[in-house]
């Protein structure tokens, strides 16, 4: 892999091994020049990122040119009469019936009743994300993505389960790889100019906000709702206009290791034993498999046991029982798998800033394999 | 259309060229890991006099102890002291309140990792609990899969008794019948430290560290006053790592016999067959064991609260492998027998309640198939 740093010189791009002394001296990073001709014709573009007024913004190195497009758009109501979990109405968002059993390992089994419960809602959730998923077109913002997956959640009867989910604050979480660079990080002027050549790629819970879908982008969408006291969770990953060809070879991948996994899941089977699969079928194609988050149990709780990690020689608890309920949500990479988080506390995104793309199914576990709970209308539903 | 401000070169500084050590590389940088020792006992049993002396003594180490509350974070930051070299400093762990779901790596974990970015790596890392605290979740939470490449590793667990207390806390019942505190933090321990010895007698003392060793005959134990001990007996003492064994192997299989069905938490150690273990069905039956708290194939309940071993495979002679385990969760790794190694026999160390030996005996040999005269 390519361990270069790049001239920060717009345009410029070349290998870089000189710094400013200034950025280094005030502990900003990131500030390569080619030459100090180059550096020299980039000054007036340069010099602003060391204006001392700048200095109370928190010194944080973006991997690359995406940032949160602010302001959010004011919270949305959700109606008196829809159900709400525990954490809805918590000042921080709270989940407290989830850190109750916190450190439990124990995998509840579902009755025929919850079962028919989780069915209805994970139903809901899909038709939710593909009306989300029928919007996004280049020129269209998370933000729009978000009322159109808050109204259609709310017509199903059911609550937003990521509002106010240990506070955040939107309905859905919009997770952008940049196709192309942004004028307005240019426009811009002062520190972002850092990194300005540098596309950025969000991971997972990225919040919605006011940037607009472009032409190349990929962006994934990962809805979950609460219906009648259960959660139904699933996110997709999707092409925004024309992508190319690295890209379209992730958003295979990302789908062949969830359906790889998805394949084994049945009685008998260890938790632990799915992430090697997904990194086996990662690995093949010449991606990486993120390992900082992890499938999650799912029903009355938002997340609970088991925990899935995707990658492999883990220590996760348990065995597979007719009647589990989980996830599996296998982030994949083209490049490094290291992931780090946005100061939000929510935005995390690829450190070398190369695309991540992923794909979520919530499962149930059948007498004979699993039962996909979250397909879409021309996708398999029952294994074997 | 972009405009850019109009040129002014004066003062434009000349470029400094990198250093090679800073150049960022995209292959792992080797670097040391970060011992974690966990640090338990009740109130009065000297662990802040213990942390303090290890604080300012001089060891020309960089040790940061974090206090207290570890575990239940609520999303709002906690004190830290962090001691160089006989200088105490005080930090804030920023918890950063942001998303638990489905994060593998927990809050404070990721907050420790964060700070050392921010203020240098330390030499080695401290946790406190709070007097009250089962060591077991904590213990698991730092007790993290290599794939995840933390900066972090746990050492081990350090639980200091108070001499003249010890004995009545661990006779202690709970509301609700399970196992209290005293006894999860000694069964949990890698080192116990009798502090406060001369408030007892000598025969006191010495009923003390039988009933000690009857909970937890694998980890060692030390006798002391005002929590002096050697350093190297708390620090660095890779209780987690492969070269567990010489200790795993000082539990003893001859234990007096206990009545059939035992409440109380005790050391059963199994010698095994050797060398003829099936590790994966071998596996299955921890497994069952941990996971669903029950001897395999009887209805006995059990609890298991640590659990260590050494095994030979059947078909590999010449590899070791090391069992660990706190609570549910289990590691198995692969080691490579020593050219001088004169084990010639596999043992399973289990530390918990309900653990008849005669019961897990039969349960594990059925299991694996072997003849109960195997041995």
């Amino acid at each position: 892999m390519n361990s270069e740093q790049k001239c920060t010189g717009i345009a410029c791009g070349n290998p870089a091994r000189l710094q400013c002394p200034t950025c280094l001296k005030n502990g900003i990073s990131g500030s390569y020049f080619c030459t100090q001709e180059c550096f020299k014709k980039n000054w007036a573009t340069h010099k602003p990122i060391h204006d001392k007024g700048n200095t109370y913004i928190p010194k944080y190195n973006y991997t690359g040119s995406l940032r949160a497009v602010y302001p959010l758009s004011p919270r949305r109501p959700v109606p008196p009469h829809i159900i709400r979990p525990d954490y809805a109405d918590d000042f921080t968002g709270q989940p407290k019936s989830e850190q109750s059993v916190r450190n439990s390992t124990t995998i509840k089994v579902l009755n025929e009743e919850e079962i028919e419960g989780m069915r209805t809602v994970c139903k809901l959730a899909r038709e939710v994300l593909d009306i989300a998923a029928a919007a996004i077109k280049p020129g269209v913002t998370t933000d729009e993505l978000d009322r159109i997956v808050h109204e259609a959640t709310i017509e199903r009867d059911s609550y937003p389960s990521p509002l106010n989910y240990y506070g955040f604050p939107k309905s859905v979480c919009t997770s952008v790889n940049e196709g192309k660079f942004e004028a307005r990080v240019f426009l811009a002027a002062g520190r972002h100019l850092l990194n300005q050549f540098h596309l950025s790629s969000v991971i997972c819970h990225g919040i919605p906000d006011q940037r607009e879908l472009q032409d190349g982008d990929i962006v994934n969408v990962d809805v979950t709702l609460y219906h009648n006291g259960f959660h139904g969770d699933l996110n997709e990953i999707y092409p925004v206009g024309n992508i190319d060809e690295d890209s379209k070879r992730l958003l295979r991948t990302a789908k062949e290791c969830l359906d790889k996994a998805i394949e084994h899941v049945k009685p008998g089977f260890l938790y632990r034993n799915l992430g090697a699969i997904i990194e086996k079928t990662a690995k093949e194609n010449n991606c990486s498999v993120v390992s900082s988050y992890c499938g999650h149990g799912i029903h009355r709780l938002f997340h609970c046991a088991p925990s899935v990690p995707h990658y492999k020689k883990n220590k996760a608890v348990g065995i597979m029982k007719p009647g589990h309920v989980f996830t599996i949500e296998p982030m994949i990479n083209l490049g490094t798998w290291k992931d780090q988080l946005w100061p939000d506390n929510w935005t995390a995104v690829t450190v070398d800033g190369k695309r991540s793309a992923q794909f979520e199914h919530t499962l149930l576990v059948t007498e004979t394999g699993v039962e996909v709970l979250t397909a879409r209308a021309n996708e398999k539903r029952i294994y074997p | 259309m972009i405009s850019l401000p109009s040129m002014d070169d004066d003062d434009i500084p000349e470029l400094i060229e990198e250093r090679l050590e800073t150049l960022p590389t995209e292959t792992e940088p080797v670097t040391e890991k970060v011992p974690v020792t966990i640090v338990t006992g009740f109130l009065g049993s000297g662990k802040t006099t213990l942390l303090n002396y290890i604080l300012t003594e001089q060891h020309g180490k960089r040790i940061a102890v974090i206090l207290n509350e570890f575990g239940e974070s609520s999303g709002i930051e906690k004190p830290i002291s962090i001691g160089v070299e006989g200088e105490l400093f005080e930090e804030w762990l920023e918890l950063s309140n942001g998303c638990l779901c489905c994060s593998i790596v927990d809050k404070g974990v990721k907050a420790i990792e964060n700070l050392m970015q921010k203020k240098g790596k330390f030499d080695y890392i401290l946790l406190e609990t709070t007097g009250l605290a089962d060591p077991g979740p904590i213990a698991s939470m730092f007790w993290l899969d290599e794939a995840l490449c933390s900066d972090i590793y746990l050492d081990g667990i350090v639980t200091l008794v108070d001499a003249k207390h010890i004995l009545q806390y661990i006779a202690e019942t709970t509301k609700d019948h399970s196992i209290n505190e005293a006894t999860r933090q000694i069964a949990t321990a890698d080192r116990i430290i009798i502090n406060k010895t001369d408030l007892v007698t000598p025969l006191e003392l010495d009923t003390i560290e039988r009933q000690l060793r009857s909970i937890n005959a694998t980890a060692e134990i030390r006798q002391t006053q005002r929590s002096r001990v050697p350093l190297d007996f708390i620090l660095d003492i890779h209780a987690f790592d492969i070269n567990v064994h010489s200790q795993t192997l000082t539990a003893s299989d001859e234990k007096p016999d206990h009545p059939h069905l035992d409440e109380n938490v005790r050391t059963v150690c199994l010698v095994l067959p050797h060398p003829s273990i099936n590790i994966s069905v071998m596996e299955e039956w921890i497994q069952r064991l941990l996971w669903d708290k029950t001897i395999p194939n009887t209805t006995s309940n059990i609890v298991v609260l640590r659990l260590k071993g050494i095994l030979t495979p059947e078909d590999s002679p010449l590899t070791r492998i090391i069992v660990q385990g706190v609570q549910e969760l289990y590691d198995f790794q692969y080691a490579k027998a020593n050219a001088g190694d004169k084990v010639t026999e596999d043992k399973l160390v289990l530390i918990g309640r309900n653990l008849d030996r005669q019961l897990l005996k039969n349960s594990l040999w059925q299991w694996m198939g072997w003849q109960l005269s195997d041995i």
